[in-house]
């Protein structure tokens, strides 16, 4: 039996949709011109406790537990029917049980709030209240005596022991059980006195009305002087009606002297209260109106539109476009509504607006061209996601018009409709040189295999130098592959050609296949494949696709299994410090390889070789030692029987692949004398061997921290099912793959079934839960976590100068100096926030603002991604360039790093070198810094672009590196190790709780410098930076 | 003595090993690079009523592995210290299994060796899933008084386990903060029973001396991605036994049910099925014994070109012997070589195994 009480700690790692931070959470000082003194409640007991029942992160400040009630009993506090809020959730009922319970031993406790218990006899009400009684008379062990009493009481994690322990010793107990001030927004009677609110207590009367709670949750993510204007204006009771749309659509209004500040700015007021039907000059009448009108669908585009750079929002906002796409986004029909889903929904027009490539005329470009572009609407299913619009396709003159039908299409579901294809196609064509650029009939072929095969084309967004040629000849090849009747035969050959296409991709990634030869190597690698009619035709393939992609690597075409790990390790390394981590990758990829007791590749092609010689010759010359190697593999020793995984894991259990694999004898056919052409096929039994091999290859190099399944289960890589044998029903076997056999015990373990596509974040995905939180009641945070496990993995550091990490490190150093010269320079201050303004929702900028002002760097500083402070430096030093000159320590040493090694210091190589992937928010595995502020998390994407937007870690781990005298290359070890620490430390509240990766990495970066934490690899030679190094200060 | 013994014989190994420079061929051959430390038995023997057989000499015991007759390196009965039967020339010419030197033999210092085998490392691993959560209390009862009850010689962790495992309590003596530990635990999420087994096995096998896991569960898992026949073959390979520990709840579900009690049979463990959590002093009772009445054996496996699976036999010599019954896991798969970062179970300080 599985009782279901959508456990409070899940909520701490992976549910919930709501805002992270209130925008009053943490400031040590409000700006007391504006805003009233803050007030607070009394929440019954200790605060650890009521943050183990309602959910809440124990890292959260006092500020911010209130919002995050809210939000939690939003998100799970009452089950739903048909978009009501229906009865209360176990959740619920605990929370409020608990502050039952809270409140009676509050009423034992004495005036200064603590429990005291002499002895046994006292200790009777006590017990009662917390279920538990002797076992055996005074003294002796407790046990539960009321379940429902004695689990609140472990919940929350009250001292049991300790009682125990001092009731059986004879010694007095007392415990502290005081009650917790925490503030709130407004004062307690603004909200107690909206009508229908049936408490005085405003804790009470948030558990009770989760749309209350939603409103709460919303205005806590305000700015203060927003949140403030609009109570006074429009009141908390007419808020309650809008509160979900202010929830997901309302951080980015800013009310300022008196007006709303609309995207576009004052240029586009007029358009928006034509819009809004109210002026913005009427905060109160224009938000209600905004957030109501057309079921939230203005708010949503309103919002969107507040997220984009300056640029696109002067494209967007242009009056006769902001209107127009409005017209297309809205339709006919705004059912359904923008808001009353758990998360936002479409991502994808938050892509479209925050990612539009524009070209050098501000016009957003059309990947070949407008006629393209038509006939893609003009496709049944495309045109009915473009609606109405699709009718006038033919008169479409401008990219205006692709636009409007993108903004139309984002309302309708499709995962692969003509808005996907747009994103996917406008960045792959963004990256290419005008020279290079997608053809009209490519981007028709792309457009066509879309659904089948988009998730392949990252690929070509990462190397843009691939050209036509070499897009078509991948579509021409995958098609081919597809079409392969024999389903044994397709999966071998889909693995063993996406093996040897990850195998390009990863050491075209690192440099190892020059940039000039990266289309005929490509050509040479895939062509083999192009016609596949048997399994001896699939080895010899895989075989000449193998040597050309070493040929392209090493310029030699011989090839060995240890070779081939040597380049996946990384390029060749002459110091001695590089090669030590470059053998320790060597090591770990052999691991990988030994853990899944997979063939070696040279026994697979040496066989071959032989094969081939024997069928040539007529002679048996096959060693059969090297035949029998193809037999040491053992299946792991069977707990169930054949019936019983039949009964247990129907549909889940398949391990045909290597139960053909333990059936191939090739020593027994040796043995009986087969003829030449027997021999001949027989090269085709080696065929799935050599796709283990060559995914095992792949699996190993994108090996997350952590990773269990790698080592102790040998079927996962034999059991990737790339044809779809255990599975039926998935649209495309090219898709990412997804994980199957989860929590199956009889199924024989998880394993992948799909493409590579993404291998390394599904690989991430399967092997997440293996590392073990640090803190009681965290929770693996599911896609986050995925994102930034892959994203060390796949991030590796060989050519990396020792300026360009000192310089990164500086970046963030002067970017801190700025913040705390900021404190006694007004001027200063406005241009930080000027600069922030760009990647910081209006709470956070106010927060910023507010510590700034009051001289509270600390405080500004704990608000500050490394990622901001990075960003502040470049950007000040752009805009204000005489002003940087003047700066601090960092900044100046800065500034004479720049002058010597100005390519060292460039934005655009640090970003490359030191920013993260984008697979699903940028449609690309380059890496890269957008300068982004946290995307919210979104239906179908959860906090995958949360993740993704998240691009400070590398940033962080390299100054650690720098500042601890690690060698650029030594990241290679450390990143791993440092991304793996700060999961284990953790410790979310919801699923848009980007501070608590800051706290994580801050933690991390603490036990790092203390050297606290275990495994570190030894530090190699100091590095020795190129420009003298003063006194440097520790980062935060 | 003891001291002395074990120093020589990680000397000599290193030196016979490395004095051989491998030809080619070898290089193919050890393509896959396994580990063969010393094998270590936690061996019950009972009679025919389920008593527990004491006072039995080394001599007393056979062991084969895959039908090559073992020596016995080291012998002792419960909580006694293991004692060794090796001297240097013994080891010289127990050259062993070529494939890799005894890590553990090398690497100990003698002394904590000694020490560390005198008495258990006992795991305790609680369901703290959505599957426990009408039972939680009533089971973390039990766990507490299973804690009370164990020898003071033994060392104690406490894991818990929902879709993730959390060490509550690293190996410790303390019993104050292992209960500390259990009652620090928190209900709710999915069960993911294999993988939180898995890495319990784990941080067990890295203790020297005799190391056992006991899970409190009631069995069903629904979010483990390694199946349980990888975790049955890692307690067998590292030579820790696995406790269940659950009620008859868990019998309503056959496949946890097979899965406990042969899981537990491989490991030389054993699974329990009392009425309901309140109800466990049996099979607290039964683990005690065990622990106090295990015969502890350990060998150097003679030279085996067997990378596979390899069989372990256990037999008691001498006809007046013949009639009591052996437990004991029944062999092991050699372990390829992992990186010394994926060895260690967590990289931050505070959940380190001790």
């Amino acid at each position: 039996m599985r009782v279901c009480r959508c456990a409070r700690s899940f909520l701490l790692a992976a549910c919930a949709c709501f805002v992270a931070l209130p925008a009053w959470a943490t400031v040590t000082q409000q700006a007391k011109t504006v805003l009233p003194e803050e007030a607070t409640i009394t929440i019954p007991g200790p605060l650890r406790s009521f943050l183990r029942m309602a959910g809440i992160s124990q890292q959260v400040s006092p500020g911010q537990v209130l919002p995050a009630l809210a939000r939690n009993v939003v998100t799970l506090g009452y089950s739903r029917w048909q978009d009501r809020p229906g009865p209360p959730t176990e959740f619920m009922v605990l929370l409020i049980r608990y502050l039952q319970q809270a409140r009676e031993l509050t009423r034992l406790a004495g005036a200064d709030g603590a429990i005291r218990v002499s002895g046994c006899d006292q200790a009777t009400p006590l017990l009662h209240v917390l279920g538990y009684r002797f076992r055996r008379g005074c003294g002796t062990p407790l046990e539960t005596a009321n379940s429902e009493r004695a689990f609140l009481t472990i919940d929350a994690g009250f001292p049991l022991v300790d009682l125990e322990d001092d009731l059986h010793a004879g010694k007095p107990f007392t415990y502290s059980f005081p009650g917790s001030r925490v503030p709130i927004l407004f004062q307690e009677t603004d909200w107690t006195s909206i009508r229908g609110v049936r408490t005085r207590s405003l804790l009470d009367a948030l558990l009770e009305d989760p749309a209350l709670s939603r409103l709460y949750a919303a205005l806590a993510h305000l700015d203060p002087e927003t949140g403030l204007a609009l109570k006074q204006s429009v009141g908390l009771g007419r808020l309650i009606p809008v509160s979900a749309a202010l929830d997901f659509y309302g951080s980015r209004i800013e009310i300022r002297s008196g007006r709303v500040m609309v995207p576009g700015g004052i240029p586009a007021q007029s358009s928006w209260k034509e819009l809004a039907g109210a002026s913005p000059t009427s905060p109160g009448s224009f938000v209600l109106r905004l957030m109501s009108k057309d079921q939230g669908w203005l708010a949503a585009y309103f919002d969107v539109l507040s997220r984009t750079t300056p640029a696109r929002q002067a494209y967007f906002t242009e009056p006769h476009r902001l209107r127009r796409f409005y017209a297309a986004l809205r339709g006919r029909d705004s059912s359904p509504d923008a808001y009353r889903r758990e998360f936002r929904p479409n991502a994808t027009l938050l892509l479209l607006v925050t990612q539009l490539p524009l070209g050098p005329t501000g016009l957003p470009q059309v990947p070949g061209n407008l006629e393209v572009w038509k006939e893609i609407f003009r496709q049944k299913n495309n045109a009915k996601a473009a609606g109405s619009l699709a009718k006038h396709v033919a008169r479409w003159q401008s990219s205006d018009q692709l636009m409007e039908a993108l903004f139309a299409a984002s309302r309708v579901e499709l995962g692969s409709g003509p808005l996907q294809m747009y994103l996917v196609l406008s960045e792959l064509d963004a990256q290419r040189s005008p020279g290079r650029r997608l053809s009209p009939p490519t981007v028709r072929l792309l457009a066509n295999h879309f659904e089948e095969f988009s998730d392949q084309y990252l690929i070509f967004s990462e190397f843009p130098d691939l050209n036509n040629a070499s897009v078509t000849r991948f579509l021409t090849v995958a098609e081919s592959l597809d079409r392969i009747h024999d389903q044994t035969l397709r999966g071998n050959a889909m693995g063993i050609f996406e093996s040897n296409v990850g195998l390009w991709q990863i050491f075209a990634r690192q440099g190892e296949i020059p940039k000039s030869s990266l289309n005929s190597s490509w050509q040479q690698v895939t062509g083999p494949f192009v016609k596949i009619s048997s399994a001896a035709q699939l080895f010899d393939a895989g075989r000449v696709s193998l040597r050309e992609l070493m040929k392209a690597a090493t310029g030699k075409s011989a090839c060995s299994q240890d070779q081939i790990i040597e380049l996946l390790a990384g390029p060749p390394q002459s110091s001695p410090d590089a090669g030590r981590v470059h053998e320790a990758v060597a090591k770990t990829l052999r691991s990988d390889l030994d853990g899944q007791r997979l063939v070696s590749l040279d026994t697979i092609l040496a066989l071959g070789q032989e094969l081939d010689a024997a069928a040539k010759s007529g002679a048996q010359t096959v060693t059969l030692p090297l035949a029998g190697e193809l037999r040491e593999f053992e299946m792991p020793r069977p707990i169930f029987t054949r019936g019983e995984r039949t009964k247990w894991a129907t549909g889940v259990y398949n391990n045909d692949h290597t139960d053909l694999e333990m059936r191939t004898d090739l020593s027994k056919l040796l043995k009986s004398h087969p003829s030449p052409e027997r021999l001949a096929a027989a090269r085709g039994e080696l065929a799935p061997f050599l796709r283990d091999s060559l995914v095992g290859l792949n699996y190993a190099y994108y090996e997350p921290p952590g990773a269990q399944i790698l080592h102790y289960n040998p079927l996962f890589v034999r059991s990737h099912d790339f044809s779809g044998e255990t599975v039926s029903g998935l649209p495309s076997m090219w898709k990412t793959p997804q994980l199957f056999g989860v929590g199956s015990p009889a199924g024989g373990g998880a394993h992948l079934v799909g493409s590579l596509a993404n291998v390394p974040y599904v690989l991430a995905e399967a092997e997440e839960d293996f590392i073990a939180p640090g803190n009681v009641q965290a929770l693996i945070w599911k896609e986050t976590v995925s994102v930034l496990l892959a994203d060390a993995v796949l991030s590796r550091w060989w050519n990396i100068s020792r300026n360009e990490l000192h310089a990164v490190a500086l970046y963030q150093e002067a970017g801190e100096e700025l913040l705390v010269a900021a404190e006694n320079n007004q001027q200063l201050r406005q241009e930080i926030i000027e600069i922030f303004s760009g990647r910081m929702a209006p709470g956070r900028l106010a927060r910023v603002e507010t510590a700034l002002q009051t001289g509270d760097t600390a405080g500004a500083r704990q608000l500050i991604m490394p990622a901001d402070s990075f960003y502040l430096e470049a950007e000040f030093r752009q805009k204000f360039p005489q002003e940087s000159a003047s700066s601090g320590r960092a900044g100046r040493e800065l500034q004479v790093l720049a002058s010597r090694h100005p390519a060292d210091t460039n934005w655009n190589r640090l970003s490359h070198d030191f920013g993260v992937l984008h697979p699903m928010l940028a449609e690309s595995y380059d890496r890269e810094l957008l300068n982004l502020s946290p995307f919210p998390p979104c239906e179908g994407y959860g906090s995958r672009l949360l993740a993704e937007s998240w691009d400070s870690n590398n940033l962080y781990w390299a100054r650690l590196a720098d500042e601890m005298g690690y060698s650029p290359v030594m990241l290679n070890q450390l990143v791993p190790l440092l991304t793996r620490r700060m999961v284990e430390n953790i410790f979310a509240s919801d699923a848009d709780d980007w501070p608590a990766l800051l706290r994580a990495l801050r933690q991390t970066g603490q036990e790092f410098r203390q050297g606290k934490m275990a495994s570190l690899p030894p530090k190699s030679t100091i590095s020795q930076v190129a420009e003298p190094s003063p006194a440097k200060k520790s980062p935060n | 003595m003891t001291k002395s013994c074990f120093l020589h014989f990680a000397v000599l190994l290193a030196l016979l090993l490395g004095a051989v420079p491998p030809t080619p061929a070898q290089e193919k051959e050890s393509r896959i690079v396994v580990v063969v430390d010393m094998v270590q038995l936690n061996v019950a023997v009972t009679d025919n009523k389920g008593n527990y057989v004491t006072g039995l000499k080394p001599q007393d015991f056979a062991v084969t592995e895959d039908g090559i007759a073992e020596r016995i390196a080291t012998f002792g009965e419960g909580n006694e210290p293991a004692r060794s039967l090796l001297d240097a020339a013994d080891a010289q010419s127990l050259a062993g299994d070529k494939l890799q030197p005894a890590r553990q033999a090398s690497q100990e210092a003698p002394e904590s060796f000694a020490s560390a085998i005198s008495g258990a490392n006992v795991y305790v691993l609680f369901d703290t899933s959505n599957y426990m959560y009408r039972h939680f209390v009533y089971a973390q009862d039990a766990i507490a008084d299973f804690v009370r009850a164990l020898e003071p010689a033994n060392k104690i962790a406490l894991y818990s386990y929902s879709r993730d495992l959390s060490r509550a309590a690293t190996l410790t003596a303390d019993r104050s903060q292992v209960l500390r530990g259990v009652r620090a635990t928190v209900a709710g999420d999915d069960a993911a029973l294999y993988n939180a087994l898995l890495l319990t096995v784990k941080d067990a096998a890295r203790q020297t001396g005799r190391k056992v896991v006991v899970v409190f569960s009631n069995g069903p898992d629904n979010a483990s991605t390694v199946p349980p026949e990888d975790v049955a073959e890692l307690g067998q390979s590292s030579g820790v036994s696995i406790y269940m520990i659950s009620t008859q709840q868990a019998r309503l579900d056959p496949l946890s049910t097979a899965v406990f009690e042969r899981m537990t049979a491989a490991t030389g463990g054993k699974a329990y099925f009392a009425r309901n959590w309140t109800d466990q002093e049996k099979a607290f009772a039964s683990i005690r014994d065990d622990l106090a009445h295990l015969y502890s054996i350990s060998y150097y496996p003679r030279p085996n070109p067997n990378r596979g699976w390899r069989t372990i036999s256990v037999k008691l010599v001498g006809e007046h012997l013949k009639k009591y019954h052996i437990r004991t896991r029944n062999g092991y798969r050699p372990q390829p070589v992992r990186p010394s970062v994926e060895n260690a179970s967590a990289s931050g300080p505070q959940s380190a195994p001790q």
